[in-house]
């Protein structure tokens, strides 16, 4: 039996008592629903076998690009989509369509009033209580004077299914809707997972739709422009919905900044680049309004832009959604929607939305206090899960004190969809944001969107969501001449912000490169020396744990002993990311740093986690200790095609901050190894041992032989390792790297005081006398010791000015009167 | 009467503040019983930009910024300002209070716009100790003029003035605990008192002229900025509606010595200067000289 023909079969099923959900599949006659007829032939062949393979790919994929969304105090997490799509045929969605662009102008258009004239408050179209009693009204942009006629650009909007195959609308975003860039990351990865269903779907692409958005934006800006500089606002790395912003961002090729990137001159918003200020004139925000300025609105925020509220009274810049359009993220709405539509463009509201009562209203408190088990009672703008969990006495005290705060709302038996769950197709019910955008002078829904499969009440997967051509001539998104774009990178950009991320890239992928090397050398001692600590070997292997522990930290606490220890170390510094120094710390380090400059790089980069994640599963699974060097090489693999990655970058300063990170950080764990390897006579045997693994774990072991022939001794190591300029893993060279980049760097003036550092470095190294520096004193050699301790303060000195002299944006926004504030007279009386 | 206003406000910090911007209430407004016949915003070190606009409620708020590198900025607003007693309408004031309640009966005149004066704020929340309160004041049936002043003459009885019992974040629980406190937080509590049970009251800023004791000399710069409250009276037969001013920390209406500069929900929509500074400093001083002269 296949997937569809077993699904067809359950859900035909008379089912006793539950709540009839229309199927978005399979007709009650068990028949396909005319959406699927064109694909039947593809997809009635597909197996179980065949899903589980998909699914697993899908994971592949996912992990490939990088793709997270992160729960509030949870961290990221991987995107999940399901592998079955959301299939609407065109006939269905013509009305979708239409009535979603009503919805979209509808929403416009009571913005520009509530902000405006405020006729639907006057008139009583809508009680006032709805939008005063609203978190999202924002005053400080409700001014006569600061009219903006356009507030909404990208609205999305929530639908669900009723019973009868109805669509219904469940809410709208506003604020700063999310998902397009999910939605866009869902449809590639499901056209590469199941290339042949996708082919024979003749379904509407999405690219076209981005370049519309890419253009709308653009023509966002106030007057004539020849050519605004776009933004997208980000609250930063840790925000839930972080890749979709950078996927939005560098899909539109605009840069994602934070709000310390901006800064407000003259009621002008300026990029803080390094000398200078850039002007920017249209913002797209996904910080919220409340956040978005520190000077007029929440004082307690960093992600916002103090005068940012100003510059747009002043028509100044253009935030895209606007400040005020928060307000319309109210199922209090919804009651008056129907009115409004009337009202505002003279013609009946086409979508209808969920049942709901306003419970200001007390008729329709009393009919929600009559129904309270049967509605879904939330605030008009809290989150409904806060009240989910009160008894229906404490939920009726909490509506009856504040009643104008709540709505009570119809729950609809949403359609259902097949979808893989636990290893099998089981029916879900689904919802379904879509987006509509403003394109030119009307409003213009995504032909497609993001469904939601609702495995339970609070976890979703996400599914792509096929709308089917009417005819396969049809242009995509019904678009034509829009004007394609071939961009798929920001801009470059160079605030201080993005620098310092990319510097951190350049450390981090170092560390973590130098640490897997050195790890492995470790390992191949362990394997043949563990259980003979006495022996050559095992003398040497307990140096080479002590240099990576000079690197990484000791061992944490309570780590297995005896012969298993060695492992049990390896384990922890591979998976372990709350040890400081180790391997998973340093990877999350380094994917920290890229997510705040993902719009800058290549997608190809995310390969990289998607190798060391695998690397990290596969140790998870497996006690055998080869699994130790298995994964610590595919972990290397991963992290050195970063290499490539940052090989075809263009030659711009972010490149140069991590070619100068890459070569401080090479420098520095040079030293460390250095001094933990060759500084104290252990024995000819040993230390030869030693030197060699020394060797191969900074890829010098060929070099070594050749110029050496093989003879192993202190001072040839030193030579290769600190002095020559030929050796890429030479201090020396790292530090004329170093150099180079350096001088390339916007605030590098020939003078500035790391230049001014590098240079007495490399003068200093250029005056060594290796023969000096192996000079022995008892089992020591005082003078290597000595220079190296030193060199390394050096070299983090070099660093920390770097530091101050580039990433350097300032002090943070403070409101006025928060620091130790001492009164000297009162105000007040 | 008519005041020349002069309000400055000093900011001192330890270190160099590279970046000031702020928002000020200082300009006072036009009302049928206050004349303003100059008002100007002057801030020091000179800004590179400083506008004058009109906010959701009326007010005058002035932004600005300063961009060249201070240890002292000082925000000082100046007005020359005609006050007469404002007048109400009887029948207004003789209304029972429960038909003063725009969320009961949202059709009243003005009522929707009354309706963001009589629902919780920042600053203003509504708990059940407030509501308690305000009950005594608010009987049934009791004309609304007649109860709020009765809860006026409460306030002022029950609490005690006391700048050391409060800070500017205070809330209104608070103030009810201490029972003490000084305008800001009676304003609040009063409007708390009366929002809890439906009426819609505003928090004014502004000034009041102090008398000097008989026989002293005015001193110049001793007087302060002050804060009252505005309960909202529906417009009766087609009328227009008011807003009855009470001063609760003086136990008074508010007559022909009250300068009216700005009202909000609370204290958080119109502050007399707030603004955001960058900087490396660790400890500020603030020196606030207000002077009401008569003249």
């Amino acid at each position: 039996m296949t997937v569809l023909r077993d699904y067809a079969a359950t859900v035909t099923q008379p089912t006793l008592g539950g709540a009839a959900r229309y199927d978005e599949v399979v007709a009650p006659d068990g028949s396909l629903r005319p959406a699927w007829k064109g694909l039947a032939e593809v997809a009635v062949g597909i197996t179980e076998a065949d899903l589980r393979r998909v699914q697993a790919e899908i994971g592949r994929f996912l992990s490939d690009d990088g793709v997270t969304y992160a729960r509030p105090g949870r961290g990221h997490g991987r995107w999940r989509l399901d592998p079955v799509p959301l299939v609407i045929d065109a006939a269905a969605w013509a009305p979708v369509e239409v009535g979603l662009a009503q919805r979209a102008e509808l929403l416009n258009a009571i913005l520009v009033d509530l902000y405006g004239d405020q006729r639907l408050l006057s008139e009583g179209i809508v009680p006032a209580a709805v939008v005063f009693g609203h978190g999202g009204y924002t005053r400080v942009v409700a001014r006569p004077e600061a009219i903006d006629p356009r507030p909404l650009v990208l609205a999305a909007t929530d639908l669900g299914r009723d019973a009868d195959g109805a669509w219904r609308v469940l809410g709208d975003r506003a604020q700063a809707p999310s998902g397009i860039g999910y939605a866009m990351e869902n449809r590639r990865v499901i056209s590469r997972v199941m290339p042949e269903l996708y082919r024979e779907a003749g379904l509407h692409r999405m690219e076209p739709y981005f370049w519309a958005l890419r253009s709308a934006l653009i023509q966002s800006a106030q007057g004539d422009l020849a050519d605004p500089r776009v933004v997208v606002l980000s609250p930063g790395t840790h925000s839930e919905t972080a890749y979709d912003q950078a996927f939005v961002a560098s899909a539109l090729g605009f840069p994602l900044v934070e709000g310390s990137d901006l800064v407000v001159r003259d009621g002008w918003v300026y990029l803080r680049a390094p000398g200078r200020l850039e002007r920017v004139d249209v913002i797209l925000r996904r910080v919220d309004a409340a956040w978005s300025d520190p000077l007029e609105l929440r004082g307690d925020s960093q992600l916002g832009v103090a005068g940012l509220v100003e510059a747009v009274r002043r028509g100044r810049v253009r935030v895209v959604n606007g400040l005020g359009a928060g307000v319309l993220e109210n199922p209090g709405l919804l009651p008056f929607l129907p009115a409004a539509c009337e009202a505002l463009l003279g013609e009946p509201l086409r979508l209808d939305s969920v049942p709901t009562w306003w419970c200001g209203d007390p008729d329709s408190l009393d009919h929600v206090l009559d129904r309270l088990d049967a509605l879904t009672v939330t605030e008009i703008d809290g989150r409904p899960e806060t009240l989910a969990d009160l008894s229906t006495d404490d939920l009726r005290a909490r509506v009856l004190a504040a009643p104008y705060r709540f709505v009570g709302q119809e729950r609809l038996p949403l359609s259902q969809s097949p979808t893989w769950s636990r290893g099998g197709t089981r029916a879900v019910p689904v919802t379904l944001r879509t987006f509509t955008l403003r394109y030119g002078s009307a409003y213009r829904p995504l032909v497609g969107g993001m469904a939601s499969g609702w495995l339970d009440a609070t976890t979703p997967t996400s599914k792509d969501v096929w709308v089917i051509k009417a005819s396969a001539g049809d242009a995509d998104q019904g678009l034509t001449g829009v004007l394609p774009m071939t961009a798929s990178r920001s801009v470059p950009m160079t605030v201080p912000r993005v620098l310092e991320d990319m510097f951190w890239f350049g450390r981090y992928a170092e560390r973590v490169e130098d640490l897997l090397r050195l790890v492995l050398a470790a390992h191949t001692l362990a394997e043949d020396f563990r259980t003979r600590p006495r022996s050559t070997g095992g003398a040497s292997l307990a140096v080479l744990m002590a240099a990576v522990h000079r690197m990484a930290g000791p061992p944490p606490a309570g780590l297995e002993d005896g012969a298993g220890a060695y492992d049990a170390d390896f384990r922890s510094l591979l998976l372990d990311g709350g040890r400081a120094g180790g391997v998973a710390y340093g990877l999350d380090g380094l994917r920290d740093a890229l997510r705040g400059v993902r719009d800058q790089l290549s997608p190809d980069t995310w390969r990289a986690f998607g190798a060391t994640d695998r690397a990290v599963e596969a140790l998870e699974g497996s006690r055998h200790s080869h699994q130790v060097a298995e994964s610590a090489g595919r972990m290397l693999s991963g992290i050195l095609s970063l290499q490539g990655v940052t090989a075809s970058m263009i030659r711009d300063p972010g490149w140069h901050a991590i070619g100068l990170g890459r070569a401080l950080e090479r420098a520095l764990q040079v030293c460390h190894l250095l001094a933990a390897t060759t500084t104290e006579r252990r024995g000819i045997d040993v230390d030869r041992e030693v030197l060699n693994a020394l060797l191969v774990s900074t890829e010098s072991a060929v070099t070594h032989r050749r110029r050496y022939r093989g003879y192993v001794r202190p001072a040839g190591v030193l030579e290769l390792l600190l002095m020559d300029a030929e050796n890429p893993r030479s201090i020396a060279f790292s530090l004329a790297a170093a150099r180079e980049h350096l001088v390339a760097l916007p605030a590098s003036t020939g003078s500035s005081r790391p230049e001014r550092l590098l240079s007495d470095l490399l003068d200093e190294l250029a005056a060594v006398d290796v023969a000096e520096l192996v000079t022995i004193g008892g089992v020591e050699r005082p003078h290597l010791v000595r220079f190296l301790d030193v060199f390394q303060v050096s070299l983090e000195r070099v660093a920390d000015a770097v530091a101050e002299v580039h990433f350097a944006s300032g002090p943070p926004p403070r409101p006025l009167g928060s620091l130790g504030l001492s009164l000297v007279s009162e105000a007040g009386s | 009467m008519r005041y020349v206003i002069d309000h400055a406000t000093t900011y001192g910090y330890d270190d160099d503040v590279t970046d000031s911007l702020g928002v000020a209430h200082l300009v006072p407004r036009a009302l049928a019983s206050q004349t303003v016949a100059s008002a100007d915003v002057e801030v020091t070190p000179a800004p590179v930009d400083l506008s004058h606009d009109i906010d959701c409620y009326g007010n005058t708020a002035t932004y600005f910024q300063v961009t060249q590198p201070h240890r002292e900025l000082v925000v000082r607003g100046r007005s020359d300002v005609e006050v007469t007693v404002p007048a109400y309408d009887e029948t207004a004031l003789a209304t029972p209070w429960e038909q003063a309640r725009p969320l009961v009966d949202p059709s009243l005149p003005g009522g929707w716009r009354a309706t963001d004066f009589a629902l919780p704020s920042a600053a203003v929340e509504h708990t059940p100790e407030a509501r308690a309160y305000g009950a005594e004041s608010l009987r049934p049936g009791r004309p609304i003029g007649a109860a709020v002043t009765d809860l006026m003459h409460r306030i002022h009885a029950d609490f005690e003035y006391d700048a050391t019992a409060t800070t500017v974040t205070s809330t209104v629980a608070e103030t009810l605990r201490e029972r003490a406190g000084v305008c800001q937080d009676f304003a609040h509590l009063t409007i708390a008192c009366l929002r809890t049970h439906g009426l819609a009251a505003r928090y004014v800023s502004g000034y009041l002229a102090t008398e000097p004791p008989p026989g002293k000399e005015r001193i110049v710069g001793a007087d302060a900025s002050h804060a009252w409250v505005a309960v909202w009276l529906p417009g009766r037969d087609g009328g227009v509606d008011e807003w009855l001013a009470i001063d609760p920390t003086n136990d008074q209406w508010v007559g022909d010595r009250y300068v009216t500069v700005a009202w909000g929900r609370d204290y958080g929509d119109v502050p007399p200067v707030k603004g955001v500074i960058f900087t490396e400093a660790t400890t500020s001083t603030l020196d606030v000289s207000v002077d009401v002269e008569p003249v």
